[in-house]
């Protein structure tokens, strides 16, 4: 029997689509537990996306666009610290399930440098990346579920060193899990931080669909 | 022991205003709804005078682009023709992104935004000027704008929507024959295509040479997708009474809506029930829907802002002092429009854009605060219309008892307003000057426009009060003469167009474009004077070659203050 010579060829050309597609590398989406601490890296507005995300999935959480560890060793209700100029701290943890003080078991951190964020918290570029680390170390001593968010597509990428990196390089590769809108990983960026780090990565079209996925993680 | 007690009662007020900033612990500043939370840094005030509140019939609308480190470039955008099938690109345009010059300018670089979305080109686009916004195109439709904000819940700042507001205002300004063209242009496509990203809520005033409306519109939330087959805005304008006034100072103005009085309102007609849907309106609350309260609720007052809320304030007090508002009324109580208590011209609206709330409880050189030379940008916390963080003011012009290329005029100054000058851009113009299309922040251009006005605000701010004398000689002649003189230039513009229109244009690009390259040259010189006048704070001379070190004299009651600050700042045992 003679064989076809297209077939390899099909199956070579079909195995460089999907090994090469941004979206290689998706893996089951990881269970994470409550409580919830959000937060930004980087300022941007895209924060509130997350948290509007969590609020339509039903799920309490409490945020602070600039917690450091202080804020973190004090767990739910982030020590009862007021809003102010720069400065946002808001409690939606149901506090009957998660009493004042409670561990946070996962932070979402939504990635996208902004210099009127920054600017408006008092920050720079170099303060944040201290910050984040600082956060991040604490994440890791304590065991708190980290999770990355980037779906400010292309307008919040920039090139190597730029802002916008320089936040996704200050949390990606620490996170345990990545979910990003197929427009922020179009170069597959995330992908390969995922697969180098052996994390769980999740593409999605739109952020409403974060909705379903934050679902599947805590619920 | 006078000191002593001096002293003392200085410590206990120091005290207690401490005391008064520090909020008690324990008690969480969590609000019953965070989503009517609306926080807007001031920013750009919109002037509105509708043609009958004006001395000759025209409407007029301000737009002070207030920022500090934006673009502030212009550019004009030629009328076009356009075969069937071809298509209009769509960007995401942010206000505030630059670039640094060497890598070019901003109106080709956001090119590099490509939001993917393409709509069918119109068969012939309008030309138009344009800066951040569209501004004025040669049908003489006008805009400005001011950023209002929305209910938190309501960003959408992912890059699903494909509209920001200033891709919207250039489309507008491509496809619109008159005011109202324009808003429902501008909501269409927001609703079809959605609404945000780079932008919020947001206002603009959009006028022809008949009417003046405020348009008003927000995103539909992060959680919008084209896929909801739901609108991805909404989107609400109202439009302002021909004898009347309007302003809008980052705070939304439209109040109660009847959508079927559709002379003075359009707007979404899901603007009810998505308020219902989000939660930002009760139904059952037995109050009538009011759309700012709805989404865009803006609390406090000018006074118990500290005058950070000022703005709306004192337009309504400079335009109306008879209806004598009081500073305490909260803003959502203050009418939407009123009739002024006289005409306004648009020499008054310069003069307005130039307000520092002089006079006031709001004056910032009132007391100490503008120190010995009474320099309002010493002290902070009032914001007037008047700013020097703004990019360059426009005064859009429209008039309707002459051919559109010659009957709008976008009067245009760089800088704070108070040390700059207006220099007009008739709507027909083909271009706009070499001048005005370059420089930024971070690097000093003497090729630049916008850098000698800068020149010469620098220059000012030594010797204030001294110095804006000065400027307000220069203003007389390069500014006021030139109002004066319109009249004039329309003319000998009309009879040339009515020979040719081509001819009529030529004509104002002549007058249009020597006229700021004078103005420039002149505030360049400008800036050299000041700087040989008030060397070393003292006066010199040029013309006579003198020299009066006493002239600029720090006044009587500098002196005693510094002597009242060295009496209670100096240690007691001294």
């Amino acid at each position: 029997m003679k064989k076809n010579p297209i077939i390899p060829v099909a199956c070579f050309i079909l195995f460089c689509v999907f090994a090469l597609s941004p979206s290689f590398g998706q893996t089951n989406v990881p269970k994470a537990k409550l409580p919830i601490l959000t937060t930004s890296a980087g300022q941007s507005n895209d924060v509130t996306t997350i948290n509007i995300v969590l609020e339509e999935a039903g799920l309490g959480f409490d945020y602070c666009d600039v917690p450091d560890v202080d804020m973190m060793k004090a767990g739910v209700g982030l020590a009862d610290k007021e809003s102010g100029p720069g400065f946002h701290a808001e409690v939606y943890t149901d506090l009957t399930k998660f009493p004042k003080g409670t561990p946070y078991s996962t932070i979402i951190f939504a990635i996208g440098a902004s210099l009127k964020g920054m600017g408006a918290s008092g920050l720079t570029i170099e303060t944040e990346e201290a910050r984040l680390k600082r956060v991040l170390d604490y994440c890791k001593q304590n065991k708190v579920f980290v999770v990355a968010v980037h779906v400010g597509g292309t307008a919040l990428r920039g090139a190597p060193g730029s802002d916008n990196e320089k936040m996704i390089d200050a949390v990606a590769p620490f996170a345990d899990y990545i979910i990003v809108t197929k427009e922020s990983n179009k170069d597959a960026r995330f992908t390969k931080i995922a697969q180098s780090r052996k994390i769980p990565l999740t593409e999605v079209d739109y952020a409403l669909d974060l909705v379903g996925i934050l679902k599947q993680v805590f619920l | 022991m006078r000191k002593k007690l001096m002293i003392a009662s200085v410590t206990a007020l120091a005290m207690l205003l401490l005391g008064m900033t520090i909020s008690p612990r324990g008690q969480q500043s969590r609000p019953a709804d965070r989503s009517a939370e609306v926080e807007v840094p001031d920013g750009c005030t919109v002037i509105m005078v509708a043609k009958g509140a004006s001395t000759d019939g025209s409407t007029m609308a301000t737009h002070t682009c207030d920022c500090g480190v934006c673009d502030w470039t212009w550019r004009h955008i030629p009328a076009a023709d356009h075969k069937p099938g071809e298509m209009r690109k769509i960007y995401h345009i942010s206000q505030y992104k630059t670039w640094p010059p060497e890598q070019g300018l901003k109106w080709d670089l956001y090119k590099n935004d490509f939001t993917g979305l393409e709509i069918p080109e119109a068969p012939h686009t309008y030309g138009y000027h344009h800066g951040m916004f569209g501004y004025m195109n040669d049908q003489q439709v006008g805009i400005g704008e001011s950023t209002i904000g929305c209910s938190r819940k309501l960003y959408n700042n992912t890059p699903t929507p494909a509209f920001d507001i200033t891709m919207l205002t250039l489309i507008a300004m491509e496809r619109s024959k008159t005011a109202r063209e324009a808003i429902q242009l501008m909501g269409s496509l927001a609703e079809k295509y959605g609404y945000g990203f780079n932008d919020g809520g947001e206002m603009l005033a959009v006028h022809d040479p008949n009417e003046l409306w405020v348009f008003e519109i927000m995103p539909a939330g992060p959680l919008w997708t084209p896929k909801t087959g739901k609108p991805g805005a909404v989107w609400c304008a109202q439009r302002v009474p021909d004898d009347q006034v309007c302003v809008c100072p980052n705070e939304s103005r439209i109040g109660e809506v009847d959508l079927k009085n559709k002379d003075y309102f359009l707007g979404s007609a899901h603007m009810v029930s998505f308020a219902v849907e989000q939660g930002l309106y009760d139904p059952k609350a037995g109050k009538p829907f009011s759309w700012k309260k709805a989404y865009s609720p803006a609390e406090g007052s000018a006074v118990s802002s500290d005058g950070r809320r000022a703005r709306l304030w004192r337009f309504f007090n400079l335009v109306a002092p008879s209806l004598n508002l009081s500073p305490e009324m909260q803003n959502m109580d203050f009418p939407f429009s009123v009739k002024p208590d006289k005409p306004i011209s648009v020499q008054d609206v310069m003069n307005m854009t130039r307000d520092r709330s002089q006079g006031s409880r709001f004056d910032r050189v009132k007391g100490l605060r503008g120190g010995p030379f009474s320099n309002p940008n010493y002290y902070g916390t009032t914001r007037t219309i008047g700013t020097p963080s703004v990019e360059y003011t426009t005064i859009t012009q429209c008039r309707g008892w002459l051919p559109a290329p010659i009957g709008g005029i976008v009067w245009l100054s760089f800088g704070l307003q108070e040390t700059s000058c207006y220099m007009p851009l008739y709507a027909g113009i083909s271009d706009v000057p070499a001048s005005f299309k370059i420089g930024d922040h971070w690097a000093l251009n003497r090729d630049s426009a916008r850098w000698a006005f800068d020149y010469v605000d620098f220059h000012t701010q030594v010797v204030y009060n001294a110095a804006l004398e000065e400027v307000k000689k220069a203003q007389a002649e390069w500014e006021a003469k030139t109002v004066s003189r319109i009249p004039e230039i329309d003319k000998e513009a009309l009879d040339r167009f009515n020979r040719a229109p081509l001819e009529g244009i030529g004509y104002l690009d002549g007058f249009c474009l020597s006229h700021a390259d004078s103005v420039v040259k002149a505030w360049w010189t400008l800036g050299d004077d000041l700087f040989v006048r008030f060397n070393k704070h003292g006066y010199y001379d040029s013309e006579k070659r003198a020299y009066d070190r006493n002239r600029i004299a720090y006044p009587e009651w500098w002196k005693r203050a510094i002597k009242v600050w060295d009496a209670i700042s100096e240690p007691a045992d001294k």
